[in-house]
Order: C-alpha cells, then structure tokens, then sequence
C-alpha cells in the first residue's frame, strides 16, 4: 500500500469510528495522513502550535457532543502529559491518541524518544496498541474508539511506518 | 480594580454562557457570582483557553467564556495563535492580569516585568483585543462583547485581594457530568449515551 492509500484507509477509519474534530501538527511520516484530514470538508480540523493545548481543545469539544482524536509524533504525546494526567485522566475524559512511532525498530532517529514511548504510556496507565498493518487499521481505529468511550480514558494508537504505508524507506535501511 | 467586582459586573449578562475557568481563586468566586452547571474548571495550568477554544468550536452558536489568568496564559501562549487561527465568533477569551501566580505563593509574573498580553493577542491576530481599565469599562466591553458576534480578547489588571467565598462544590469528574448533562439539556442534545446490555440487544 502505499503512503497515500495508508493514509487514506486511516482516515476513513477515523471517520467511520464518528471522529468528527481532529487536532494535529505535522510529522514528514503523518504528511499524507495530514492532507487526509485537510481536505475533509465535514470535520473540524485544529492545526496546533503545541501538542498540549491539542489536549485541552478536545476536552472541550468532547463536553458538547464532539469525537475527537489527536495526530502527533511521540515527542509531542511527551510534551502532552502534565494535560494527559490532569485534565484526561483526572476527568475521566475519552480520547484518541494517534501517535507517530517515532525511534521505533528500523528508525535511524529519535531512537530515545522510541524507547520510552511505550514505557510511558504504561506509567500513564493508557492502553495502547502498535498498528503495522494498513488495511487492519480502520478495524482497529473503531475497536479503540470504543474502549475510549467505555473506559472514560484516553486510547493510544502507535502509527508506525509500515502502517503509514512507508516501507519503502523501511527497505532501503 | 478588584478582580470580584469585574466578575460581579458580568455575572448577569452572561446567565446562558458556557463558562471556562482557570486554576486558582477565580474558580471560587466566579462560582460564588453565577452558579451553574455551565461552569466548567480546568486544573491543567494553561489549558483554560484550549478547553474554551474546543467548546466554541463544537457548539458554534453557545456562547463560550474563558476566564483565564497570567500565569496561565504565559503557560500555554501558543493557545493566542490557534484561536485567531480558528477564529471562533462565538469565544471570548478574559485574562485577569494580576501580574503573579496567585494560587502558587505570588510569585511575579513575567507581565510584572512588563510582558503585554492584549499586545500578544493583537500580533498573534486577534483584532478585537483591549484592555479594560475599570470595572464599569469592563462591564461595558464584556457586556459588548456578549451582544456582538466577534472573537474577542479583554485583559483586566487586578489587584492580587481575595474574595472570601464558599468552596467550589464539586469534584472533577461531578464537574464533567454535571456539565455535559447541562449541555445536553439546554442544546438537546445526547453526549454520553449508556448502552443496553447485550442481553437486551
């Protein structure tokens, strides 16, 4: 598959899933997925300058009837976690975290930033779930909705490369 | 300019608003001046804004009202970008100015040294944004505010006196149902459906 396919079966599955306002900022391996969320006429879509504040835009939208999920890299869910523990988790707010697996296996940067990533969303007590495969992931999207909702807490889904359909950088290693 | 009083001057016109607060004591007296499940407060230092911003934008024709704070603000500035960007008409973003962290031991902010954040609204592209230098023009400019249909920024420099008032009445996670329940009910809309069990489906 490629980026655009991927990047395309992801955001339907946001949409199928009813996400309808998504907060982001960019990562060259989420461009694709970006421009999905651009061009979408129905939703809301909140360009950020930082991804914490993405945290505290969809608290809002969520208390007046809003689904809505985040598109960051790991550097950014990092830098979200004072307003993850005391705005998400402290209110029992539900939420889709859609994180670029930056420094995971085969990445030749951010190898760090990988290796705390899922460590800290254990010590956060966010389950979350590695997506590898494109044509899994709208399945996935929509089973991870559902457990936000049911569980009032925050769901994470680890977009790697494969996932992004960018295996063709993943073979040039 | 006592920050009670300018609440007090609002209060009555903003019986309908959804209203945002941030940390420290303007919770309590804001709660003290209007009562109501339509106010929501944040415990995330900075996120008032951000919280309000979402509201605006997914309930379009409610009126959202973030009273926000220096310390706050100074914390999350990037939140003064993203709302000109979105530029919700239906938010109004309040910053009472007492140029220290109050509810963190009154420590000086960095709008003691002179940081002007109407200044930064306006240049991050907020055009309606002013300064209201008492309470009767403060009351004026928010009671314009309200009536108009215009995203608008007014910071308010108060004195750092408190107001003795009851303590706020709910929990965290009270607050949220109450709230949500509260939009539900004057929107007419469902929020939080509970599903029926399997064994009913």
């Amino acid at each position: 598959m490629t980026a655009e396919d991927a990047a395309r079966t992801i955001f339907n599955g946001l949409k199928t899933a009813g996400i309808n306002l998504i907060a982001t900022l960019p990562d060259i391996n989420l461009a694709q997925l970006l421009s999905e969320v651009e061009a979408d006429p129905d939703g809301i879509h909140v360009p950020l300058c930082r991804e914490e504040e993405g945290i505290g835009i969809c608290s809002g939208a969520y208390l007046v009837g809003k689904k809505c999920a985040v598109i960051m890299q790991n550097g950014g869910f990092f830098n979200s976690n004072n307003a993850i523990v005391t705005t998400l988790l402290q209110y029992q707010i539900p939420l889709l975290l859609l994180i670029y697996y930056a420094g995971d296996i085969g990445d030749r940067t951010f190898s760090t930033s990988g290796s705390v990533t899922e460590p800290v969303l254990r010590a956060l007590g966010v389950r979350y779930y590695v997506m590898r495969e494109p044509s899994d992931a709208p399945e996935l999207i929509k089973r991870a909705q559902v457990l936000a909702e049911d569980s009032r807490r925050p769901v994470a889904l680890l977009l790697t490369k494969e996932v992004l359909g960018h295996r063709a950088a993943l073979k040039s290693l | 300019m006592k920050r009670f009083d300018c609440l007090r001057s609002i209060a009555g016109g903003a019986t309908d608003a959804l209203v945002v607060t941030s940390a420290g004591a303007m919770t309590l007296e804001w709660h003290a001046v209007r009562p109501s499940d339509g106010n929501f407060r944040v415990r995330t230092l900075g996120l008032c804004s951000s919280v309000a911003l979402g509201m605006a934008l997914g309930l379009p024709k409610r009126r959202v009202i973030a009273l926000d704070g220096d310390g706050s603000l100074l914390m999350n500035l990037c939140s003064l970008p993203t709302i000109a960007r979105m530029g919700p008409k239906n938010l109004i973003h309040i910053v009472f100015d007492n140029e220290v962290y109050e509810a963190s031991g009154n420590k000086r902010t960095a709008t003691a040294a002179g940081t002007d954040l109407v200044e930064m609204a306006r240049a991050a592209g907020i055009r309606r944004a002013m300064w209201a230098d008492s309470v009767d023009e403060f009351s004026k400019v928010v009671g314009d505010a309200l009536s108009g249909n215009e995203l608008c920024f007014i910071g308010a420099k108060v004195t750092t006196e408190r107001t003795e008032v009851p303590p706020y009445p709910v929990d965290e996670v009270e607050n949220k149902y109450r709230f949500i329940r509260h939009v539900e009910k004057t929107e007419r809309i469902e929020i939080i459906r509970t599903n029926l069990p399997a064994s009913y489906v």
